[in-house]
């Protein structure tokens, strides 16, 4: 038995497969952009833990010191530590970076939404090989492990092969004292530890790294292999945690595994956040689509409705046919936008892995996110049809008796009043309501969308003096005919209304983002210029002493010099938030505040009062700068106090001031030389920051010091310059995702005019008919056309420039809020050319062919049309 | 302009026999499509009672009217209202496709009334595929697929040339005959009411005259004699 509401569904579209493609165009972008995000999020989230989880291997714990990135473990927190029961294996490790020491002079720094990074430096573990292979998956392809003591290596065989190494050749690595070798006695395969770093890593006894790196005695980290009662227990797993805590002293800690990708998932999260909206934003557009071509198809079919109806199809039997057409549209939409999805995810997962981190699992589609693009598919496309076929339903049987043609729509008042109440209610909600931080960017997501749909509500008001508006000019490039043309407009608010939507929203997005973006590189250059100073930079893989400074200093052109060090301390137990248990960890800048001032300054935040009285409390000491991140974090303020680990404890800081800062997304303090070995027992320098003289040319300068010193000490000089220009470079990268996205975005909104004048188009048919056998030519009815949509861009367009001027504030607020920045909102005009650009040149492209459809009606047969 | 009410129908009572034909004359504006809409169920009077079948059809809700139209009622329409997407063996099985009956039910009938309007031979064409004439055929079968009480026809030669026209009339007179079926049109062409067993003149919403005839129908010319005594 013939199941009706499907068939008659189906033949309708096989018949109508235009539209039928045009709204599963709509349904696949949407679902792609959802699944595409999805798994580039999921993807890139599961390689910073597989880097983590490579590390671990069977280790259901570390132990770590306390201050990490400073301190070391002594031999007395590996003996509680292996003593303790339920510990079945405690194996110790140091980690080092180093260089081949044939690539020394090709060092040079990399960069990446982690911040920066070394390019191609070496990770070499100090291990203890029989007890690390208890805890860690070593697979060797060849050869044997090191033997404790002896000055032995093993690496991977593709790292090798790279390099030209193999079984028996010599290691020649940096050290402090210049460069050693180490016996390649083994190579692993491309799995377990070989996966750390990128594969750029290495494995020799313990004792030989302490002692090839000065690190006497100290140990970075202990992985511990427990009972498997404990380590399948999470409960268990917990409890032992604390009470193993409270054994190994207090300048160690117990950890996770996984917090040690803690610093990059955070980093991660403003992008993802970005991205996530950005799926909602393609969902929202792609109904707009599917709800206008479901609207504009009963409107083809009004007739052979109301016939269907007048043979005896009930209002349920009319409701059912639409939404059978719904759901097998949705069904094949859903499965080609994953198939889309996929291949457009590969494309995301390549930029993030140029911007943020190497992304693997290319292929994976994560069953969440597969369930969540299905559900979008099928849910959005029955949600935006619902209302069209309701519609559907109300048709009367009458319709199909009489010939006549469709009446200009009046404008419902609650229509546009429920728009006025929506833009009130977006407006309350983004600036007058404190949202709690878990639900805060649901919250925004959904008051744009609310405003958004407040805007598109408000059209069907708006659209008639709009177009009154435009009409001159429309009679001024397309003549009489335009007027006419651009008239039509009018006769359909509601489709007009989701037109001008679709254009609206693309156009939003495009000018909302391009406006952040440029904020955003305005800031940060601002930051560059003035907080980093200088003219040069020097630095190395190794620490650098802290003379250097003063053989920097003689070389000729050489004005001032400044040194930073920079290590990853932790926010102490007293100053985290009461939802929080760990303390983030925090990017520390140690600087010689007389010096840094004579090349360069902070860029404090508003409100931190006398800048002089600031570095005054600074150099005191026991004080620190935060960055507005860390502050907006903490709640923090200038003369609060920050807690950190130290190597003496947790320690409280005076907070002199807040900066800004981007580095390591802005979770930032700055502290002195003096607290830096005071309170962490460090010194050195990670970078020199140069001031060149007047009177001497840059590059001249860095080949003096390139000359006397890269060979020797294995250093990398880049000019400012080049250093602002490559953290740019990282930023235009990173918004280039979003370029891709809101190309999509203009798609759909160009499908919309297109759908749009087709129906009109097609429902004027008499009328064109008469008005060619008036007289009218091909090319004046070209004309009318084009005018209308020319009416219908500039509407969208006003729309669009004004709504994506108030959306780039409210993304900028919103940026600030979620992740701490503060940034300013600045005009630039690129986004509202190439906005305007869109409203009018795309607009008129996308009308050509049902304006050529109109100018190609025969006129017989359209008169006769019904 | 503010909204007027329009009376369309006044004081109209009028009753068909089973197995007649009958013709609704007037001209535009008279009410006829009115009246048909109201017996078709269509549309409902503002006061009075339409009665079919033994059914009155202001006691049947929304549903149960559109019900009694599928199982009921046939129509006929001016413009066919054929579905494009359907061939046309499909269009005329559609009100038992609504109905849920199975094809087994149907597929005699379905030849019955392809070979009655001479289409066999054109049952898998597309209406787009059909000329007026035989689209009109295709409506025809359509109305009587379901052995309907009556078969309600608007106009069902204005969009055919004359030839065509003739050749749908004596396919209803045929179908009245042969099917033992009652019908109603409307239409303002006096050859096409010469056809009925009763024409019935409409003028301002009231019936002003009857004319009833045989078998053989009525002339033309009579019709057209009465129509200008009545100053139609």
């Amino acid at each position: 038995m013939i199941y009706i509401p499907f068939f008659l569904a189906q033949r309708n579209m096989r018949t109508r497969w235009g539209r039928t493609l045009l709204t599963l165009l709509g349904i696949v972008l949407g679902v792609a952009v959802v699944l595409a995000i999805q798994m580039t999020n999921q993807s890139t989230l599961d390689s910073i833990r597989q880097v983590f989880d490579q590390a671990t291997g069977q280790a259901s714990l570390v132990v770590v010191p306390a201050n990490r990135g400073a301190d070391k473990l002594e031999e007395e927190a590996l003996f509680r530590a292996e003593k303790f029961e339920g510990v079945l294996a405690a194996a110790p490790s140091v980690r080092v970076q180093t260089l081949l020491a044939s690539e020394a002079k090709s060092w040079q720094i990399a960069f990446s939404m982690n911040g920066i990074a070394a390019g191609n430096v070496l990770v070499l573990y100090g291990v203890d090989p029989d007890l690390d292979a208890q805890v860690r998956v070593y697979k060797l392809s060849a050869g044997r492990m090191p033997l404790a003591g002896e000055y032995e290596a093993i690496l991977p065989e593709k790292f090798a092969a790279e390099k030209k190494l193999s079984l028996g050749d010599e290691l020649d690595i940096l050290t402090p004292s210049g460069s050693d070798h180490l016996e390649i006695v083994g190579l692993l395969t491309d799995e377990g530890v070989a996966l750390l770093n990128d594969g750029v890593v290495a494995f020799a006894p313990l004792q030989v790294v302490q002692d090839l790196f000065g690190m006497g005695s100290g140990i970075d980290e202990i992985s511990l292999r427990l009972e498997s009662a404990i380590s399948e227990d999470p409960a268990a797993l917990a409890s032992f945690k604390n009470r193993l805590n409270e054994r190994v002293g207090r300048d160690a800690e117990v950890i996770y595994p996984a917090a040690r990708g803690q610093l990059v998932s955070q980093m991660m999260a403003t992008y993802q956040l970005g991205l996530s909206f950005f799926s909602i934003i393609a969902v929202f557009v792609g109904a707009f689509l599917i709800y206008n071509t479901f609207s504009m198809t009963i409107v083809e079919r009004t007739r052979e409705i109301g016939m269907l109806r007048a043979v005896g199809m009930s209002r349920w039997g009319v409701i059912r046919m639409v939404l059978a057409e719904a759901v097998m549209l949705s069904s094949v939409g859903s499965l080609l936008g994953i198939a889309t999805g996929i291949v457009l995810a590969r494309g995301l997962m390549q930029l993030v892995s140029e911007v943020i981190i190497p992304v693997e699992n290319l292929a994976r589609v994560p069953a969440q996110g597969l369930a969540q693009s299905l559900g979008v598919g099928v849910g959005v496309t029955l949600g935006a049809a619902l209302i069209p076929a309701v519609q559907a339903a109300r048709i009367s049987p009458l319709e199909a008796l009489r010939v006549r043609t469709r009446s200009i729509e009046r404008v419902q008042a609650a229509v546009w009043l429920s728009g006025i109440a929506l833009l009130i209610i977006g407006r309350v909600s983004l600036y007058h309501i404190a949202w709690p931080a878990e639900i805060r960017f649901s919250a925004g997501s959904t008051s744009i969308l609310l405003t958004l749909l407040g805007a598109t509500l408000t059209v069907a008001l708006a659209s008639g003096w709009l177009e009154r508006l435009t009409r001159p000019l429309a009679a001024a490039i397309y003549r009489r005919e335009g007027a006419l043309g651009s008239a039509n407009v009018r006769r359909s608010v509601s489709r007009t209304a989701l037109t001008v939507a679709s254009l609206m929203v693309a156009l939003t997005m495009i000018i909302s983002i391009n406006s952040l973006a440029y904020s955003f590189k305005e800031d940060m250059t601002a930051w560059i210029v003035n907080a980093l100073g200088g003219d040069l930079y020097v630095r190395s893989p190794i620490t650098m002493r802290d003379s250097f400074a003063r053989l920097l200093a003689s070389v000729d052109g050489v004005q001032f010099v400044t040194p930073t060090r920079i290590m990853l301390v932790r926010a102490g137990q007293r100053s985290l938030p009461n939802d929080q248990s760990v303390g983030d960890t925090i990017v520390l800048n140690a600087i010689d505040p007389a010096t840094f001032r004579q090349i360069g300054d902070m860029e404090f935040a508003a409100g931190q009062g006398d800048t002089q009285a600031n570095w005054r409390r600074l150099e005191e000491g026991n004080a620190i700068f935060i960055s507005n991140v860390v502050a907006d974090r903490y709640q923090l303020d200038q003369g609060d106090t920050l807690y950190l680990h130290t190597r003496r404890g947790e320690k409280g800081f005076y907070i002199a001031g807040v900066v800004m800062d981007f580095t390591g997304q802005g979770l930032v303090v700055y502290s002195t030389y003096i607290d830096l070995q005071r309170w962490f027992g460090e010194s050195g320098a990670d970078r020199f920051t140069i001031k060149a003289a007047q009177g001497y040319s840059i590059a001249a300068v860095a080949e003096e010091i390139k000359a006397r010193y890269q060979q020797r000490r294995n250093i990398n000089v880049q000019t400012t310059e080049e250093f602002k220009d490559s953290i740019l470079n990282l930023m235009e990268q990173s918004f280039r995702l979003f370029d891709v996205l809101n190309l999509i975005g203009v798609i759909i909104g160009a499908l919309g005019v297109i759908n749009t004048l087709t129906m009109n188009v097609m429902e004027r048919q008499r009328e064109i008919g008469g008005l060619r056998s008036l007289g009218m030519t091909r090319r004046q009815v070209l004309r009318m056309v084009l005018a209308e949509a020319q009416a219908l861009g500039i509407m969208g367009g006003i729309y669009g420039l004004g709504f994506g001027y108030a959306i780039a504030h409210v993304m900028i607020l919103g940026t600030n809020m979620m992740v701490g920045y503060d940034l300013e909102f600045l005009f630039t005009a690129q986004p509202y050319l190439v906005g305007a650009l869109i409203a009018l040149v795309v607009v008129q492209i996308a009308a050509i062919y049902p304006a050529r459809q109109a100018a190609r009606i025969n006129i017989v047969k359209a008169i006769k049309y019904e | 302009m503010g909204e007027v009410a329009v009376t369309a129908l006044n004081g109209v009572d009028f009753a068909v026999e089973r197995g007649e034909f009958v013709a609704i004359m007037g001209p535009s504006g008279s009410g006829k499509s009115t009246l048909l809409h109201l017996l078709g169920g269509l549309d409902s009077p503002t006061s009075g009672e339409v009665i079919l079948a033994g059914q009155a059809l202001s006691q049947l809700s929304d549903d149960q009217i559109t019900r009694f139209r599928r199982q009921k009622i046939g129509f006929i329409f001016q413009f066919y209202n054929l579905l494009p997407t359907l061939t046309a063996a499909e269009n005329v099985v559609l009100p038992l496709l609504i109905d849920g009956r199975p094809a087994a039910e149907y597929k005699a009938r379905l030849q019955v009334l392809l070979s009655l309007v001479g289409l066999e031979d054109r049952a898998s064409h597309l209406p787009d595929q059909l000329s007026g004439g035989q689209q009109q055929r295709v409506a025809i079968a359509r109305a009587f697929i379901n052995d309907p009480e009556i078969v309600l026809a608007d106009e069902p030669t204005g969009n055919l040339d004359s030839r065509s026209g003739k050749s749908i009339l004596d396919l209803l007179r045929k179908a009245c005959r042969e099917l033992e079926a009652t019908i109603i049109i409307v239409t303002h062409d006096p050859s096409a009411a010469s056809y009925a067993d009763r024409v019935v003149f409409l003028k301002d919403g009231q019936i002003v005259h009857h004319l009833n005839n045989g078998a053989e129908g009525i002339s033309v010319n009579k019709i057209v004699e009465v129509m200008a005594s009545l100053e139609l």
